[in-house]
């Protein structure tokens, strides 16, 4: 979390409705510059509406929203120049070759990369001269990465970059907003994968109906909701579940698929009590092991529902 | 500047590269042409409006009259000889048939002719009027047998340069091809809105003039290629020698392109889906291809068609094109054909103004 300097966007009771539908709800928010703050949420929690408003494209019935510290309404091309916009949908020309579409872009800028450097970036070299429409998925959120990157913005907005996308390829958009990250850039990305969140961001903000639940980083909204974690060995008959939930630092103990879990506030005493325990017995815990709850764990705790459903 | 061309191009090559706009946009009108212009013949069997001018005013003329109008294949406009020859010019009769003076007194070396002034440009009116003067004539020769009079027909054109069927077909089928050109950009513009091209170029520095323009542009573009094509291919295959200014032609080419890219973009504003902007484009441009009088004379439609075909904008630019460069008889005079073209754009553009929609 580097908020040292003026924050790169600060949005304060931002309200944005269509029709009767209260598409954003007096939200606040603020990120650092050279953060990656994530908004984590399912379809329809209004994510997209946030990031849309950010990037210029739909207007706040009500707050305040500053980017790069300009205000939106006032400052829409000034911002734009300065902003990588990734949208949710690929949109691209179908019929023109990645190499065009860099170019063309890049003439839309005052200032711009490259387009040797950004194919190069995104590792699209051996498609430079292919058609946009006969990339792969994959390709085509590479390509749409590249061209948000067209003109060296300060602050890239990605909206739910690897929705879609096989693991392969979203481990190598994951490398992509990692070099963003390294060269110093923020990037704001909205997801609704935990894993993508936990592995990107530096902050978080869970997001549903409208309304942000919880903001913080991925660990300390774990930390926050799950006091306790998770101890786990194979199950074995001279362990009883009644005598191990008597160990320092249990909650309780439970079985279930041949695997005891021990829920423990103080993993390194239920640990070393075990251990003794198991020694006195002649037994030994076969497969031991510690987890963590999951971001998965915390929105589940949140609103009541799985993130997926 | 910089950025504008290269959204051009950028349209350019998009259009270049799909096949099926390429077909609609260039293809299809130059296949028309082609196919038109090399088997065009037959001839309808509607009534034709003529002017009839009895300057000789006895029962035997009116006797005449009678048989002109027993034909079966004419209607009668009578009046003064100055009278017909303006509705001509001005489109309300197809030819004017002259009974002259001392018709009847004519004598064996100098034989009477009843006069034709008919369109060069509109060669089907012209055989069926000949045919039935000349049968008429006939006919009178010999009922009259024995008597000095002989009739004959003679022809008098309103214009010096005789033209052949391509003459009317070539600046109707360039209309044609403004008017899809035109309309056809509806699909291309909804496409890049439903992709959310639009978006992604409404989220850069890019305004939205520039975006317009650009589409226009591409439009245009092409407008000018298509005239280049149609006209040339009239000119080099056909025999149609273009009688009236290429300025005003030019003009002509650029207010209909851009009155019809107006009508396109205007149907945009209210289609969500390729799909549905592939069908109502369609619907639009079929009946205009048909009941503008683009592959026969409009005067062959029949009257409730011709209603019909009296609110589109097409055959207003049709009725231009031929009246500037084959000197066709007109549907309107060229001021009001101009003024409703202009009128088509004006309206389509506010109607887009207020009801596009960007996302």
């Amino acid at each position: 979390m580097s908020q040292t300097s003026e924050p790169v966007i600060s949005v304060s009771d931002l309200r944005k409705s269509y029709g009767d539908v209260q598409a954003v709800d007096g939200i606040s928010f603020s990120v650092g510059r050279g953060e990656v703050f994530g908004m984590l949420g399912p379809n329809g929690a209004g994510k997209t509406t946030t990031i849309e408003i950010l990037e210029g494209l739909r207007k706040p019935d009500s707050g305040q929203v500053r980017v790069l510290g300009m205000d939106v309404l006032r400052n829409a091309d000034a911002i734009k120049e300065r902003i990588g916009v990734q949208l949710q949908t690929v949109a691209l020309y179908p019929r023109l070759t990645v190499h065009e579409l860099i170019d063309l872009f890049g003439s839309i800028y005052r200032r711009h990369l490259s387009t040797g450097e950004l194919i190069d970036k995104v590792d699209l070299d051996e498609r430079a001269g292919a058609r946009s429409m006969d990339l792969s998925g994959g390709q085509q959120q590479r390509l749409s990465i590249a061209l948000s990157l067209v003109n060296d913005p300060e602050l890239v907005f990605l909206d739910e970059p690897t929705t879609g996308l096989d693991p392969q390829a979203r481990r190598s958009i994951w490398d992509l907003v990692k070099d963003l990250q390294s060269s110093g850039k923020s990037v704001m990305l909205t997801t609704h994968y935990m894993e993508e969140a936990a592995e990107l961001c530096d902050r978080v903000a869970i997001m549903d109906h409208g309304h942000i639940l919880e903001i913080g980083t991925v660990n300390e909204l774990i930390r926050k909701r799950f006091k306790e974690r998770a101890v786990f060995f194979d199950t074995h008959p001279s362990l009883s579940p009644a005598q191990l939930s008597k160990l320092g630092g249990v909650t309780h103990a439970a079985q279930e698929d041949g695997q005891t879990v021990l829920y423990s506030k103080d993993v390194p005493a239920t640990i070393g009590a075990l251990l003794a325990m198991a020694d006195r017995l002649k037994v030994e815990p076969r497969n031991l092991g510690v987890r963590q709850a999951t971001l998965e764990d915390v929105f589940l705790d949140l609103t009541g529902r799985a993130l997926r459903d | 500047m910089r950025t504008l061309w290269r959204l051009t191009v950028a349209n350019v090559k998009s259009l270049l590269r799909d096949r099926a706009a390429l077909f609609w946009a260039v293809m299809f009108p130059i296949m028309f042409v082609l196919l038109f212009g090399a088997i065009f013949s037959g001839s309808g069997e509607t009534k034709i409006t003529v002017g009839f001018v009895n300057e000789e005013n006895n029962p035997a003329t009116a006797k005449l009259q009678e048989a002109f109008e027993n034909s079966g294949l004419l209607v009668l406009e009578v009046g003064t000889l100055e009278d017909e020859k303006q509705a001509m010019k001005d489109g309300q009769v197809s030819a004017v048939i002259v009974i002259p003076k001392g018709l009847l007194e004519a004598s064996g070396d100098n034989p009477a002719s009843i006069q034709l002034y008919i369109d060069p440009t509109a060669s089907q009116v012209n055989q069926i009027v000949e045919r039935v003067a000349s049968e008429i004539a006939n006919q009178y020769n010999l009922t009259l047998a024995g008597a000095p009079v002989v009739l004959t027909v003679s022809n008098l054109t309103l214009e010096s340069e005789a033209l052949t069927a391509a003459g009317y077909l070539v600046p109707s089928i360039l209309a044609m091809a403004l008017m899809q050109l035109g309309v056809f950009a509806c699909i291309p513009l909804v496409q890049q809105r439903e992709k959310g091209i639009l978006k992604r170029l409404g989220a850069t520095p890019l305004s939205r003039w520039q975006l317009v323009v650009s589409h226009v542009f591409e439009r245009l573009l092409v407008a000018i290629i298509d005239a280049v094509l149609i006209i040339g291919i009239g000119v080099a295959l056909f025999g149609v020698k273009i009688l009236g200014s290429i300025l005003v032609v030019a003009f002509l080419v650029l207010l209909g392109a851009a009155a019809f890219l107006a009508l396109g973009y205007a149907l945009a504003a209210f289609l969500r889906t390729e799909e549905q902007a592939s069908g109502v484009v369609q619907l639009v441009q079929i009946p205009m291809m048909f009941l503008s009088g683009i592959f026969f004379q409009f005067e062959f439609l029949p009257g409730f068609l011709q209603s019909i075909g009296r609110l589109l904008p097409l055959t207003y630019l049709a009725d231009a094109m031929r009246q500037e460069m084959v000197h066709g008889t007109m549907v309107a005079p060229m001021a009001m054909d101009v003024a409703i073209l202009v009128g088509w754009l004006v309206v389509c553009l506010g109607i887009t103004a207020r009801f596009f929609r960007w996302t």
